[in-house]
């Protein structure tokens, strides 16, 4: 039963591993000879390709790149943990402003408001953007008539954080907030009640009661978070600025930096060694976090 | 590693009911209650502009929109977008095709792979129980880079310019793998299947005929949200289709808005080249980026009790 699972396992998720070595190998793709023993060009090519160190990594230092390839890197780290705190902070008070309110109907009706926009693709979103920022904007019509010089997203760096910001909470906060509104369902009503009766207010409530109770759940987001910070909505990022060379500076990611290296005539090694930096970094992030939250609160680590 | 769960799926529809008893002494004073309600709902108002926008846009007269601008309560109406799209709409019509196919397939893959993968996990008795789950949860924690990800897709599987380059890879999920393992853990009870099994039935057919029947409302959360995952999908198509009669929707639409920003803002530059008006109409591709959400936007409503409900059985660590 687990096969179809498995092997798609293997081919989707597991085959891509090996090809971590590309960071280390002036990767050229060659014909495999009749007689090699592999015969896949990708597999061959990898295996036959001379290793060079760290030269890739070099590359991506040198004086004529250092300043790009920091800038993307402080652009994924920061963005992400805008969005993580962010989007933390927003998704709990939904949770918990949604379950205060009084009238059942309304909450569900907010919150199917508030979960709808996960499903709208960042494509369209990249049409909202347009057709709200663009110099025939819906935000030049309005600033126009009111004496305001003309604003144009796609030459505005300083756009771009808050573009990204609001994308993101619009996004996601309905959806965030789900699991957090389960956790606080799930919270015996008579811790509420006992404490109510001993003076507690609304808010010794949330911090003495539902704070407790969601902090597992946040802890085990939060270090999966950790683990993708190298990584990024990568939809978003591309389809949001549509191309616009002047705002790259604060739009560019390492996934759409290194995808634009892979779709350009630079040798595959230097993606490869942007996407290590990106697997690697991740995956030893995700095991120290997990190992400081094992040392502290054992229940709540995630492996 | 494994991740323990607490099934808050009765608490959630408990809460959403109509007439849920009165709490009372826990209830918020009414004047708070009214902040509340107002806050929210000028919140709701804002998420649903962004949808406003486009809907407003595209029903913006072609005219009025090259003479001012988007405007938020456009000077002149118009349809002729959609007549237009409905009528000609070659572009597009490729590309719903395709993104309904792919869309269809991925869907049914992912449920068939996902409910069967699972389903072992969740039995106390399976040999390799813990092999297999470290197996998928793995693949959440590394990965091998988007650099050797598109080579093993181009040069071993070689999907690229196909149908398959759609959804194939996103027709498996780790993630959902888990909350289903807890679905079943949670929502069938063991007795029924050893029942099931004394009965004389096959692992095979207490699987379909015992334990899917009552996942149901797992099963349809991970099938509508890899519909709707593959629906939306643009990186697939960005990173292996070349050719345009793969293009899905999500990737068409996007090379249209491209296009257009690129012209008008190049505009100035080539005077005489491109006259602005002569332009394929701005509406229309807003049109386009409607028509994309309208699925969604009409099957929500019917959907959205089993999203919440199959969501919150999951990652909830007890």
């Amino acid at each position: 039963m687990v096969l179809p699972g498995a092997v798609w396992l293997l081919l989707f998720s597991y085959l891509p591993m090996p090809g971590v070595v590309m960071a280390f190998k002036t990767y050229r793709l060659v014909r495999p000879p009749t007689d090699a023993f592999i015969q896949n060009k990708f597999l061959y090519s990898l295996i036959k390709s001379p290793w060079v160190g760290l030269d890739n990594f070099r590359y991506l230092t040198l004086p004529t790149n250092i300043d790009a390839t920091l800038t993307y890197i402080r652009n994924t780290v920061l963005y992400n943990l805008l969005f993580m705190v962010v989007g933390l902070v927003l998704s709990v008070a939904l949770a918990v402003m949604i379950f205060e309110l009084t009238n059942r109907f309304l909450a569900k009706l907010y919150h199917s408001i508030f979960f709808l926009p996960f499903f709208i693709s960042w494509i369209v979103v990249a049409y909202v953007v347009y057709a709200l920022g663009s110099s025939q904007g819906i935000i030049n019509s309005i600033i126009a008539p009111m004496g305001f010089a003309p604003i144009e997203v796609y030459k505005e760096k300083l756009a771009w954080p808050f573009i990204f910001l609001l994308a993101n909470i619009w996004r996601y906060t309905g959806n965030g907030s789900i699991i957090y509104l389960a956790t606080i369902t799930g919270i015996d009503r008579e811790l509420y009640e006992a404490a109510a009766i001993d003076g507690a207010g609304k808010w010794k409530q949330f911090t003495h009661i539902t704070l407790p109770h969601l902090v597992p759940v946040i802890v085990l987001l939060q270090i999966l978070a950790v683990g993708r910070i190298f990584g990024s909505d990568f939809d978003m990022f591309y389809t949001l600025p549509n191309g616009a060379a002047l705002v790259r500076d604060v739009t560019q990611t390492l996934d759409v930096f290194v995808y634009s290296m892979l779709r350009s005539s630079v040798p595959l090694g230097y993606p490869a060694a942007a996407a290590f930096l990106q697997s690697i970094v991740g995956f030893i992030l995700i095991l120290v976090t997990n190992a400081i939250v094992r040392k502290t609160k054992p229940e709540m680590a995630l492996f | 590693m494994d991740i323990p769960v607490k099934p808050a799926s009765k608490s959630i529809d408990r809460f959403f009911a109509p007439k849920e008893k009165q709490r009372d002494m826990l209830a918020l004073s009414p004047t708070l209650n009214v902040v509340l309600t107002i806050l929210l709902g000028v919140g709701c108002i804002l998420t649903l502009i962004p949808i406003y926008v486009i809907i407003i846009a595209s029903l913006t007269s072609e005219a009025s929109l090259v003479a001012d601008g988007y405007q938020l309560w456009p000077k002149e109406f118009s349809t002729r977008a959609y007549t237009f799209l409905f009528s000609q709409g070659s572009i597009v019509i490729t590309a719903y095709k395709n993104t309904i196919l792919s869309t269809l397939a991925g869907t049914v893959m992912s449920v068939l792979m996902v409910g069967l993968y699972a389903y072992p996990l969740s039995r106390p008795n399976f040999k390799f129980k813990t092999f297999f789950t470290f197996f998928a949860f793995f693949t959440m924690l590394f990965g091998g880079g988007l650099v050797a990800y598109y080579m093993v897709t181009r040069q071993i599987l070689q999907i690229q310019n196909s149908l398959w380059a759609l959804f194939l890879p996103s027709a498996f999920s780790p993630f959902w793998v888990i909350v289903m393992r807890t679905f079943y853990q949670t929502n069938v009870p063991n007795e029924v299947i050893e029942s099931a099994r004394i009965d004389g039935a096959s692992e095979w057919r207490t699987l379909f005929q015992i334990v899917m029947p009552l996942a149901i409302p797992g099963l349809a959360t991970v099938a509508l949200f890899s519909a709707i995952g593959i629906w939306n999908n643009f990186f697939n198509c960005l990173l292996l289709v070349d050719e345009a009669k793969y293009y899905s929707l999500q990737f068409t639409i996007y090379t249209t808005l491209n296009n257009i920003r690129f012209l008008l803002e190049n505009a100035d530059k080539m005077q005489g080249i491109v006259n602005i008006s002569e332009l394929p109409s701005q509406t229309f591709r807003m049109a386009m980026a409607v028509v994309t959400v309208g699925p969604i936007i009409f099957a929500y409503p019917f959907f959205q009790r089993y999203f919440v409900r199959g969501l919150t059985i999951g990652a909830v660590k007890g």
